[in-house]
């Protein structure tokens, strides 16, 4: 049997106080923001009162919490394992976690108290332009709540970076660019630090991006006689808010190539289409994002059909060795069906199917008739709710684990299948919608659409339900459990 | 315009640069206790540059001469003296957070003088200070791009484990 908790991954009691910091922050902010989800499909589906300013806030709120936080609890997934192979700083990590939670705190009080309700995307002019609904000040302030915590994430990638140069010589070796065409891939080339080394360069491009969008976005706050280009603005935003969220699935998933291997006994190997697989990937991340721009006809025709083809493309290479790697790995293994176990399998179903959807969205002709529908919702909860977090909960459930655990629980196995059936009820219920031609981000719903809310928000209950099982027992457990910090049980 | 801020900056910048062997060993490391990894140097440096990237601040300089002389003096005391003082000393994540912010400020202030429908400065033309603009993004097309294929692929003696353990960053 492969030892589940190597030597290396002891923390020191600093670390684990700091990587405890981001794991409790980021499921009570997951419950909370979920809490929000349900509250907005309670008032869709005309169970309950909200106006449409209130909608819209709480619908910012879901959005901007939602992304941050699943990039919160990706980057620990991404920290613990990367610090095994280079040099981490535990202080940056740390200033990351306090940088997010200020930029958090800007974010609510331009949201709840200034009444900004211009959306995650805060997409040029909107912000600026409330129809006195929220004053330019709670715009500036939540823009100002972003570029902070893109900051803190800036730090985060510049000390891994950092790490990879010193350990690998640059990002390329980190990449294992050398061997794509020749020479013999090192089989103990870890696939954390190529993951790592992939996110590092996107999301430092994207964090740039963003930083230039909204300082431009600030300036013309201040003096709108600066009118920015919409659409090229547009263009950066949706640079910037689709590496972003993208990027939490490619942290996510070092989780998968560290720890199934470990639950199903088997060596899970280096190699050359993996590397090709990550490489390209590095590359299409960046151009796909125009699928956000197929309804904008003044964009160059090239760029629309470039979004197309990429998005076609973007995700497979990754997506195409994790799961085929992931299959052969599993195929009759003596795999220890555990909670982590279960869910890395349940993630990988959720990423495999939440990308169908999205890659029928991303086709020009289909997009011309879906985008704005709950079709794409629908895409980005299947494969954020049930790929994305499940890989984070994985993480989780394995750091409270032990050696010796034989079972599981039959409470963790209540909270597992609730998750899965809430969920996916709950994403049907948006593709369903967007099937039937229901807009997204509208506050109020047509009598005939009211039933797909209303299921959506049973089902959105048992998810809520069972993510509070799994966060009483996650904190329980990483108060309880020493078991990162002792040496392991002797044996096995 | 164009050259004022891309030829007479970076030249009197440069002088400053030039300075840093002048300035005795003693007053230096002095100044270097002032100055943890670069840090001190670098904000002063950056706040300087924050000012002399208004164009009010460069507009006043050609019509007061008492402005263009702060100029002479503080874009290579406050700017290029700090910038080549402290970056020794400056650390791979205080250089990245610096160098990154480098780019987004050309980036951001040429699509400003392109996009600005007055004259930022009263003294140059519309025309001047979009083709600065062009010029501004082309720079910072170009430093991120060389950055880039620095990280790629370029070689990090200082950082690689053998150098030695005392250094920063
Ligand atoms: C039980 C869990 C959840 C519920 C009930 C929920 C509910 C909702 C609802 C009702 C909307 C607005 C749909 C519309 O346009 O009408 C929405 C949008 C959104 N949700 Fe969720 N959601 C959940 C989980 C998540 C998760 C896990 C994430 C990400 C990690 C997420 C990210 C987003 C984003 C980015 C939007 C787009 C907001 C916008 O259009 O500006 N959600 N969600
Ligand atoms: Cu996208």
């Amino acid at each position: 049997m492969s030892i589940l908790y190597p030597q290396n991954e002891m923390l020191e009691s600093r670390e684990r106080m700091v990587l405890n910091l981001y794991l409790v922050t980021s499921l009570v902010l997951f419950l909370v923001m979920m809490v929000l989800g349900l509250l907005m499909r309670l008032a869709q589906g005309a169970w309950m009162d909200m106006s449409p300013t209130l909608f819209y806030q709480v619908m910012t709120a879901h959005g901007a919490g939602m992304v941050g936080t699943a990039a919160l609890a990706s980057s620990a997934v991404m920290w613990f394992f990367l610090r095994k192979y280079v040099p981490l700083k535990t202080s940056i990590f740390l200033a990351n976690y306090v940088l997010f939670m200020i930029g958090a705190v800007l974010l609510l009080v331009a949201i709840f108290i200034g009444k900004f309700a211009g959306a995650w995307t805060f997409l040029y002019p909107l912000p600026v332009q409330s129809l006195g609904v929220w004053s330019v000040g709670s715009a500036v302030l939540f823009m100002v709540g972003f570029l902070i915590i893109g900051v803190g994430f800036l730090l985060f990638y510049l000390d891994a970076m950092r790490g990879v140069i010193r350990v690998y010589g640059n990002l390329g070796r980190g990449l294992g660019l050398q061997w794509l065409f020749s020479g013999t891939v090192d089989p103990d080339h870890p696939k954390t630090v190529v993951a790592s080394t992939m996110v590092i360069i996107v999301n430092s491009l994207g964090i740039l991006g963003g930083a230039v969008v909204i300082v431009m976005s600030l300036i013309n706050a201040y003096d709108p006689e600066i009118a920015l280009n919409a659409l090229f603005a547009k263009n950066l935003i949706y640079f910037f808010g689709h590496v972003f969220i993208n990027i939490t699935i490619y942290m996510a998933v070092i989780g998968v190539y560290e720890l199934l291997p470990r639950y199903t006994g088997r060596r899970w190997g280096m190699s050359r289409p993996f590397l090709w697989a990550w490489a390209a990937s590095t590359l299409m991340v960046m151009i796909v994002y125009p699928h956000h721009l197929l309804m904008d006809f003044a964009m160059p025709r090239w760029m629309a059909v470039t979004g197309q083809v990429i998005s076609y493309t973007s995700g497979l290479p990754v997506f195409t060795v994790t799961a085929y790697g992931a299959l052969t790995n599993i195929h009759r293994s003596r795999m220890r069906w555990r909670i982590p176990a279960m869910l890395l399998i349940l993630s990988m179903f959720g990423w495999a199917a939440g990308i169908v959807p999205a890659i029928i969205d991303a086709t020009i002709s289909v997009n011309h008739v879906m985008h704005n529908t709950l079709w794409v919702p629908g895409h980005f909860h299947f494969y954020l709710l049930l790929g994305v977090l499940p890989m984070q909960f994985a993480f989780m459930y394995h750091l409270i684990g032990r050696d010796t655990d034989r079972s599981v629980s039959r409470s963790d196995r209540l909270g597992f299948w609730m998750y899965l059936s809430g969920g996916l009820a709950f994403v049907f219920m948006f593709l369903a919608g967007g099937h039937a031609s229901v807009p997204r981000r509208w506050a109020t719903h047509f009598p005939g659409w009211q039933v797909y809310d209303q299921v959506a928000s049973l089902s959105a209950a048992l998810v809520i339900v069972a993510l509070s099982l799994f966060t009483v027992r996650i904190c329980l457990g990483l108060m309880h459990t020493p078991s990162s910090a002792e040496p392991a049980p002797a044996g096995d | 315009m164009t050259a004022q801020m891309l030829v007479q900056i970076p030249l009197l910048l440069m002088a400053g640069i030039l300075l840093v062997p002048v300035i005795p060993t003693r007053l230096r490391a002095r100044a270097a206790r002032w100055d943890q990894g670069g840090v001190s140097g670098l904000v002063l440096a950056t706040l300087a540059m924050a000012f002399w990237m208004l164009p009010r601040s460069l507009d006043a300089s050609t019509t007061d001469p008492l402005v263009a002389l702060a100029k002479f003096l503080t874009v290579p005391l406050l700017i290029g003296l700090p910038l080549a003082f402290s970056w020794p000393r400056a650390g791979f994540i205080v250089r990245g957070v610096f160098l990154t912010e480098f780019v987004a400020t050309f980036f951001r202030l040429g699509w400003l003088y392109r996009v600005s429908p007055i004259r930022l400065c009263n003294n140059y033309g519309l025309g001047d200070q979009q083709r600065l603009g062009n010029y501004m993004l082309w720079i910072g097309g170009g430093l991120l791009a060389w950055l880039a294929l620095k990280l790629l692929a370029g070689n990090f003696k200082s950082l690689s484990p053998s150098s030695s353990p005392g250094a920063p960053g």
